[in-house]
């Protein structure tokens, strides 16, 4: 699979001076200001205050020194996972609210990683919960287990709907496992995951029924059933209020559908109020094109340009059932969409100079993020072929306006340039100072693997590196 | 993933930790906020569990006449000593006598009877686990079973009384603040 066109070459250098031989006059925009991670931590810290406040409870409803006996103890672990495990799940709903906070400030693919942890987490301590109480209850009442578990099912209240819960959870937690979630259609898993509602609504009941500490009247009950009616609100907010808004005022169309290659379509949309749109290059929207046969899937996209305050623009390659539909879209499609999201953007940077790996179609955030990144940047694009090179006009130009070098390595993945360009030396070579630069990735699983290897051989520290993956 | 596992054996190792903190006998006994039903049956008897029975009565019994319900309505003004009057009266005066609070794992018990002389005619649950639902339906269901006028209390005239199928420990609990409250009214 040696592809003649295995180069490494195409070394195109921006220009030293800050405004080179070209008129300066279209000035090219100062890179956007930072944002820091600030509002990250905030989120970070009230999660933790969170898990303690509802522990609590717990801890000072139970007398120091009653928990003598094996019974007492499996029982009251028991009710502190289920404490731990109620929390959690609100905590998981509140995550996918698609808040501003939460998609802005901590980012969408951070939280995607949270939200996979706390679930498995979570997953963890409602089996430990269910399994300690009927162990602890059949030891306490000298049952069997099994007797125990009928027991509970058939006299005590809302338990029916809590092991339903329970069983919907443990579910999803295997179609959470990657081999799994992998051989699923990405269309399937969504409309199974929201099955995690149902679980919610049905394991609410038994928490006030049951639980030694919330079904007694007071604060700590009211406050429990506070939570729940704020994390309601938020999932309004985020589900339905904030998008509503968003496309009443912008009102977004298709304007053009571009081939870029084969396999890769570029989708122009023009609104109204775009100058006000605040986004930022790298960052994602979730589109929902509304068009026969479309209308009822939504999915991420990054735009492949910075906000310009006239038109957006989305670069996709088709891949998908749904990705083929997109091209054939017809001009003046309403478009609905959700965000903008993401920290993986110029605005997060730690460092002032970046480092730019971009692999296939991964190029569209990173185009867009190149026209608001302080020059002195450096893209290495890899390709299979060079017909496989998206939006090169441009960023040559880019290229030339913001000082950036740019490289385009071309070939199959085991070809000797590649592999030389992507290992540490090698990018030693290309960029000296890149442990310290911050490096942004986006490309397919296996170049984002390897360049990650690469990168940490070659001392950039992990949180100078940033990945875009949408997998969730 | 590394995360996760970090976080699932944070909270198998919290959870431990906490069970510990509390199950220990020397521990601080400073974190003992809202639950102030703890309180009446005495400082003497931290750890009250079915394990420890033995121990309880011993406990009630050095607890001095405590909680006779100020408001008792008809006559006894008089406190200790009246007991051993009335035998002699033949006079139905009613007086009541309550029961030391029993612990248990599902929460409190307490008991009060009303004696026309020496004969049981009435046994009111002053207090019975309410922790959740299920507890509280089984309260119920020894509260109905035991209590009121024509209750087994009052058919039977002691603290010998079945045990209700699915409360035990209520049930137990029940019968031990009642012999208390017999012992102390003869």
């Amino acid at each position: 699979m040696t592809h003649p066109h295995t180069h490494t070459a195409g070394r195109r250098t921006g220009n030293p001076a800050p405004h080179g031989g070209r008129s300066a006059a279209p000035v090219p925009p100062a890179a956007v200001p930072r944002r820091g991670p600030g509002g990250r931590r905030a989120l970070v810290g009230l999660f933790w205050a969170g898990l303690v406040a509802a522990v609590l409870p717990w801890w000072l409803d139970t007398p120091a020194g009653s928990l003598d006996g094996s019974a007492a103890a499996l029982t009251a672990a028991g009710r502190i996972t289920g404490l731990v495990a109620g929390y959690l799940l609100l905590v998981q709903v509140l995550m996918m609210s698609r808040l501003g906070a939460f998609e802005r400030s901590a980012g969408a693919e951070r939280v995607s990683r949270w939200h996979r942890d706390v679930g498995a987490t979570l997953l963890v301590a409602v089996l430990a919960h269910l399994s300690l109480i009927v162990v602890g209850y059949a030891a306490e009442g000298g049952r069997s287990v099994l007797g125990q578990a009928g027991e509970l099912l058939a006299d005590y209240e809302d338990m029916v709907g809590a092991f339903a819960a329970a069983g919907i959870l443990v579910l999803l937690g295997l179609t959470g496992v990657r081999a799994l979630r992998r051989a699923l259609p990405y269309e399937l898993w969504y409309h199974l995951h929201l099955a995690s509602y149902l679980a919610v609504a049905l394991g609410f009941g038994h928490q006030f029924s049951n639980g030694a500490q919330l079904f007694p009247p007071g604060p700590v009950r009211t406050g429990w059933i506070a939570a729940y009616a704020l994390v309601v609100a938020a999932l309004l907010w985020g589900r339905v209020v904030a998008p509503l808004r968003f496309n009443l005022r912008h009102r977004l169309r298709v304007a053009d559908v571009v081939a870029e290659s084969r396999d890769t379509v570029s989708i122009y949309l023009t609104g109204r109020r775009l100058h006000r749109l605040d986004l930022l290059g790298g960052q994602f929207l979730r589109w929902r094109f509304l068009a026969p046969g479309c209308w009822w899937q939504s999915h991420p996209f990054s735009v492949s340009a910075a906000a310009n305050g006239r038109w957006l623009r989305l670069t996709v390659k088709v891949v998908g059932g749904h990705t083929a539909d997109l091209r054939e879209v017809e001009q003046g499609t309403r478009v609905w969409a959700q965000g903008p999201a993401g920290t993986f953007t110029a605005a997060h940077r730690r460092r002032e100079r970046a480092l730019l790996i971009a692999g296939g179609s991964g190029i569209a955030p990173l185009r867009a993020m190149l026209e608001e990144l302080p020059p002195g940047a450096a893209l290495i694009y890899r390709a299979r072929t060079p017909d496989d090179v998206l939006l090169h006009r441009e960023l040559d130009w880019l290229a030339q306006e913001r000082g950036t070098d740019v490289w385009y390595v071309v070939g199959s993945r085991d070809d000797p340039g590649p592999r030389q360009v992507l290992s540490a030396p090698g990018l030693r070579k290309l960029v000296p100072d890149v442990a310290r630069r911050d490096v942004y990735l986006c490309g397919p699983p296996g170049l984002v693997e390897q360049s990650v290897r690469a990168l940490r051989a070659a001392g950039v520290p992990r949180r100078q590196i940033r990945l875009a993956t949408f997998e969730l | 993933m590394r995360r996760a596992l970090l976080a699932i054996t944070g909270l198998a190792a919290g959870t431990t930790a906490l069970v510990v903190l509390k199950g220990s006998p020397g521990a601080v006994q400073a974190a003992q906020g809202p639950p102030a039903a703890a309180s009446p049956s005495g400082g003497a008897t931290p750890s009250a569990d079915r394990a420890t029975l033995g121990a309880k009565p011993r406990a009630s019994a050095t607890t001095p006449a405590a909680t006779r319900t100020p408001t008792a309505r008809a006559t006894t003004a008089r406190p200790t000593s009246a007991p051993r009057a009335t035998t002699a009266a033949p006079r139905a005066t009613t007086r009541r006598v309550t029961g030391p609070v029993v612990e248990n794992e599902y929460g409190n018990v307490q008991v009060q009877i009303v004696l026309s002389g020496t004969r049981i005619v009435d046994a009111v649950a002053l207090e019975l686990p309410q922790e959740t639902a299920q507890s509280d339906r089984r309260s119920d269901q020894v509260d109905g079973r035991y209590s009121g006028t024509s209750g087994q209390v009052v058919q039977r005239q002691s603290a010998d009384l079945d045990t209700v199928s699915g409360a035990t420990a209520t049930s137990e609990s029940y019968r031990r603040s009642l012999q208390a409250a017999i012992d102390r009214a003869r």
